[in-house]
């Protein structure tokens, strides 16, 4: 073959290694950690790059090694995993779907979509597969405990932090068994597990779950500040809204559930704040320029200047009003403000008791009273609510703009849903004076829905 | 259960076997016997007849010890190989599966059937491989390297050759999975969380005959569908005539058990529905069924208690012997006794209604069964590790049989093919076969496709009677061929032992073992004439 010897071909394949292993080094040499220029040419363009996979979030031993030995088979792994948790679903069996997410998101573990599509799915589509309503909290937490663990493996998306956020703010408190889906975010109902507390998995100060929701969109929002991070959900300034937003539901949540005290008032004023003075006052970018909603004369002038007068004054003050609509802005300022007042409150709280009053009369003490030859009337059901309406009439009076609002008319036409059905079994007319006639004179389209809502509220137990 | 397991048909399995055995031996032989007849002109004929002759000595005259000789050897060349290494994986596996396994968050009885899956899947994918690799190569290797030369000028049979390598890897084999099994079963005892122990158990159902009546009362060939894809459940109406109908065959006094609240015997019925609701209804309380016993002959119902339905869980419904009923014609109370229900062959009517309005439950026949007396996680567990034998059995049979006619790689390839695609392709020709597909005939299909002709839609379209008449034909090799593919899936009894069933004899352990029987024969057949006519000198 050739004329060198043994001991000659040795040695040339030695000096072959060692010159080839110069550019191997000089390029695929280990860096010395996060944050520092030392090592390859490779690993320092990863680091200023951002490409590490600690760079993006807490790294994975399995995940990492099950990666490597798949070699570049991940892609195809992962989508016969994909159809399977889809199979899986089909036929319910949720066991090997929850098993199958987990290698998904072993092979994938820094791509958002799996993340995102299998923690909704898991609290939203699988939760609602089951019967008994602890089951379908149990997968709610199983999609909040997802989109956690998405966070810890991937600490650049904001859209993550965002969703642990809105599962346990809008799933728990908004889902129709939100009534028992906020007692166990308090009080799990494995009992046994978490000695009648919450699970410390979600809640681990054992808060309301609105302001849990609260503190994962202010991390969301700390998150999207950071230079070099974005989200892709919403537009910028809708996406801050929402710890505030998180604030106004859980005061409203306190009114929806009666509890209207110095909790309550605390809550709403402190939603004001969040709303005016830290949401509010924040620069956002417009087609006008900077903006901030909750603007003063100076503000304006202080933007143009920075900006060197490019915009106008009157564009500035027409994209500022623009935005302020987009995310109703000047509604929820007003609200919060009407909220906070006693005559509010009080107007909720007569309302609300004269409901209950209403039920109790009509249901559970009706046996006695007849026996004593007296009717609903006797329980004060109409005197908290006439009360409660005359008081709410003057609330909107005050702050006309809430009178147009879908809460306000829903809350009046019920009031009054109530209050005309108390004449009706008085077998009295109604009389023609009243507070919020204007209300329902002006919105008779919606009344027979809230006389389904009326007769939604009748305890099952005592429907005729 | 998510599938419903069919008991075997012991005679129809003996016929098919039968008929495709006989086709193929007589293909065999009188392939043979022409290209004897023209390979050698002279006296191809009568060296036909020594040849079978021969074959016949070969196949009675194995010798016990000659066999054993083999088997020694070939334990003693698979050691040698390292095949005993697989336990160092394995050992490795079991040391920190636990970590990846255990989930704090993971309901305990859901952790349940991860342990066993991974355990039972593990078994397999150590001792398939090495089964797979050593019954390939061991005598392309012998032939290779000549040994097999020197084994054959002994007084040893070629018949015994084969038997001896199936039976010796068999050996090293049932070695490794006796072991394995027993160190996953330590390790699942060690593993499973204490508040779920007591449910490591081997559940034994007698399932019934499910029918269905619908909304008006009236037989229905199914219940109503409410929109799932997959339709192995189907829904009745609540507060309708609608009703699931079991019919439960066999049942005796052995099938009651004692119940641990009252200490007496009672008949242990466990169910599985479904729910399914149009409107929220009562959000915080779980949907109704009711459980109405039924025995036409003796016009007796006895209607039991209503009792909510626990998706996806353990439902449990104690009978006892005593049942008081209220009889709707006499207007009274009254007291039966269990057995008065059951007719004189024990056969016993249940009727499941669902209680609430306008809500739905959805069945199949394995969501309710009787439940006997329960078995030992030992059994069902060990009975899976059989089927994990059993597998590896038929690998290595066929395995030394592809290696008796092509070399190591393609003899590894070819059965690598069969065990990995076995299962599916026998499940596609089945349904080919079968009329399950539909338009499946290969004439009538490509007619379809050419016309655009939908299958669902255009019956007509797919061809003429001629053409049909064709594809029957095809058909009936394409069943050929399906009964000549193994079908794997027979052998996989982990689902039971996941889901803590028994694994049943008759509709899981027998199929699997009339699988494996039914290729050893010819198997045996087809390695011995290829050894024999092989030349074992070439290389």
């Amino acid at each position: 073959m050739n004329n060198l010897s043994s001991k000659q071909r040795k040695l040339l394949y030695f000096v072959v290694i060692v010159v080839l292993t110069a550019p191997i080094i000089y390029l695929g040499a280990p860096s010395a950690g996060e944050g520092r220029s030392t090592g390859g040419k490779l690993a320092q363009i990863r680091i200023q790059e951002e490409l590490g996979e600690s760079t993006l979030g807490q790294v994975d031993p399995a995940s990492s090694t099950m990666n490597l030995v798949l070699l570049g088979m991940r892609g195809i792994a992962s989508s016969m995993l994909w159809s399977q948790a889809q199979t899986q679903q089909e036929n319910k069996d949720w066991a090997g779907l929850r098993a199958t997410t987990e290698s998904i998101i072993m092979l994938q573990p820094h791509f958002l979509a799996v993340w995102e599509y299998q923690g909704w799915n898991l609290a939203y589509n699988v939760s609602a597969e089951w019967d008994d309503v602890r089951d379908r909290y149990y997968w709610v937490k199983e999609g909040l405990k997802f989109f956690m663990r998405g966070t810890e493996r991937n600490r650049k998306y904001p859209e993550l932090v965002w969703r642990v956020g809105n599962v346990s703010g809008a799933k728990v408190g908004r889902s129709d068994e939100w009534r028992y889906f906020r007692q166990y975010f308090r009080k799990d109902p494995d009992a046994a597990r978490y000695n009648d507390g919450p699970d410390p998995a979600i809640n681990p100060n054992n808060l309301d779950n609105y302001l849990v929701s609260k503190e994962w969109f202010q991390r969301a929002n700390d998150l999207e500040e950071q230079p070099g991070i974005e989200q892709h959900l919403m537009q910028k300034m809708l996406f801050r809204t929402y710890p505030s937003r998180a604030q106004f539901d859980y005061a409203d949540v306190l009114h929806r559930e009666n509890r209207i005290t110095e909790e309550s008032r605390i809550a709403w004023d402190e939603a004001y704040e969040m709303w005016t003075t830290k949401f509010g006052r924040e620069i956002f970018d417009s087609p006008g320029g900077q903006i901030i909603l909750e603007f003063t004369e100076e503000d304006l002038k202080m933007l143009m200047e920075r900006e060197n007068n490019k915009f106008p004054l009157d564009v500035k003050r027409k994209w500022t009003s623009s935005y302020q609509d987009r995310c109703q802005y000047r509604y929820w300022r007003t609200l919060a403000a009407a909220e906070s007042l006693e005559i509010t409150r009080d107007a909720h709280r007569r309302i609300n008791d004269g409901k209950e009053l209403f039920w109790e009369s009509r249901y559970v003490q009706s046996e006695k009273d007849r026996a004593d030859g007296k009717g609903p009337e006797t329980w004060g059901a109409l005197e908290h609510l006439e009360d409660g309406m005359r008081k709410f009439e003057q609330v909107l009076n005050d702050f006309p703009t809430l009178a147009s609002e879908d809460d306000a008319i829903e809350e009046s036409l019920m009031a009054l849903v109530y209050w005309r059905e108390i004449f009706k079994l008085r077998k009295q007319p109604i009389p023609d004076d009243y507070p919020l006639r204007s209300m329902w004179e002006k919105h008779q389209d919606r009344v027979p829905e809230m006389e389904l809502n009326f007769r939604r509220d009748i305890p099952i137990s005592n429907r005729d | 259960m998510n599938f419903d397991p069919q008991p075997i048909d012991i005679a129809e399995s003996l016929k098919n076997w039968g008929i495709i055995f006989g086709v193929l031996l007589t293909l065999g032989l009188s392939i043979g016997f022409l290209l004897s007849a023209i390979l050698n002109t002279k006296d191809g004929i009568s060296r036909y007849f020594v040849g079978l002759g021969e074959g016949m000595q070969d196949t009675f005259g194995m010798s016990c010890r000659r066999i054993g000789a083999i088997v020694r050897l070939t334990v003693k060349e698979s050691v040698r190989r390292k095949a005993l290494l697989v336990f160092v994986v394995f050992a490795i596996l079991f040391m920190f599966g636990g970590w990846f396994l255990s989930n704090v968050n993971e309901r305990d009885e859901l952790q349940l059937g991860v342990y066993v899956s991974f355990v039972l899947k593990a078994i397999s994918w150590l001792v398939l491989p090495v089964a797979l690799l050593l019954s390939c190569w061991s005598i392309p290797e012998d032939i290779r390297l000549r040994s097999l030369h020197t084994v054959v000028t002994k007084p040893v049979r070629r018949s015994e050759i084969v038997v001896g390598r199936v039976l010796g890897f068999s050996v090293i084999g049932s070695l490794i999975v006796g072991i394995m099994s027993g160190l996953g079963y330590i390790w699942i005892l060690r593993q499973v969380p204490p508040t779920v122990g007591d449910k490591l158990i081997a559940r034994v159902p007698v399932y019934g005959k499910l029918s269905f009546l619908d909304r008006q009362g009236l037989d229905a060939k199914s219940g109503v569908n409410t929109g799932d894809i997959n339709e192995f459940r189907s829904y009745i109406e609540g507060a309708s005539k609608a009703r699931a109908i079991w019919r439960f065959e066999g049942l005796s006094d052995d099938a009651l058990r004692t119940n641990p609240e009252n200490q007496q015997p009672e008949l242990l019925i466990e169910n599985n529905f479904q729910a399914f609701r149009t409107h929220k209804g009562e959000i915080n309380q779980v949907l109704n069924y009711q459980l109405t016993l039924v025995n036409d002959a003796k016009k007796l119902r006895v209607a039991l208690p209503s009792f909510p339905v626990q998706e996806f869980g353990e439902n449990l419904r104690w009978i006892p012997r005593e049942l008081s009923y209220y009889d709707e014609e006499a207007q009274a109370s009254k007291q039966v006794d269990l057995f008065d229900l059951v007719d004189e062959d024990g056969k016993l009517t249940m009727e499941i209604a669902c209680v609430d309005a306008g809500q739905f439950l959805g069945m199949a026949q394995p969501d309710m069964f009787v439940r006997l007396p329960d078995r030992s996680f030992a059994s069902t567990f060990f009975k899976s590790a059989l089927g994990i034998w059993m597998m590896m059995a038929l690998i290595i049979v066929l395995g030394v049989t592809a290696s008796t006619f092509v070399k190591g790689p393609v003899a590894t390839l070819l059965t690598f093919t069969l065990v990995l695609f076995g299962a599916p392709a026998h499940g596609f020709l089945n349904d080919l076969v079968s009329g399950k597909v539909k338009r499946g005939g290969l004439i009538e299909s490509g007619i379809g496709i050419l016309t655009h002709a939908n299958p669902n839609v255009d019956s007509q379209a797919g061809g003429t009677g001629i053409t049909k008449g064709v594809d029957r034909a095809m058909s009936g090799f394409v069943w050929g061929v399906s009964h000549l593919v193994p079908d794997f899936s027979q052998f996989r009894y982990t689902e039971y032992s996941a889901r803590g069933f028994d694994v049943p004899m008759k509709s899981a352990i027998l199929p699997g073992v009339f699988l494996l029987l039914g290729f050893l024969l010819p198997c045996f057949l087809l390695a011995y004439f290829s050894l024999k006519l092989r030349e074992l000198e070439a290389k």
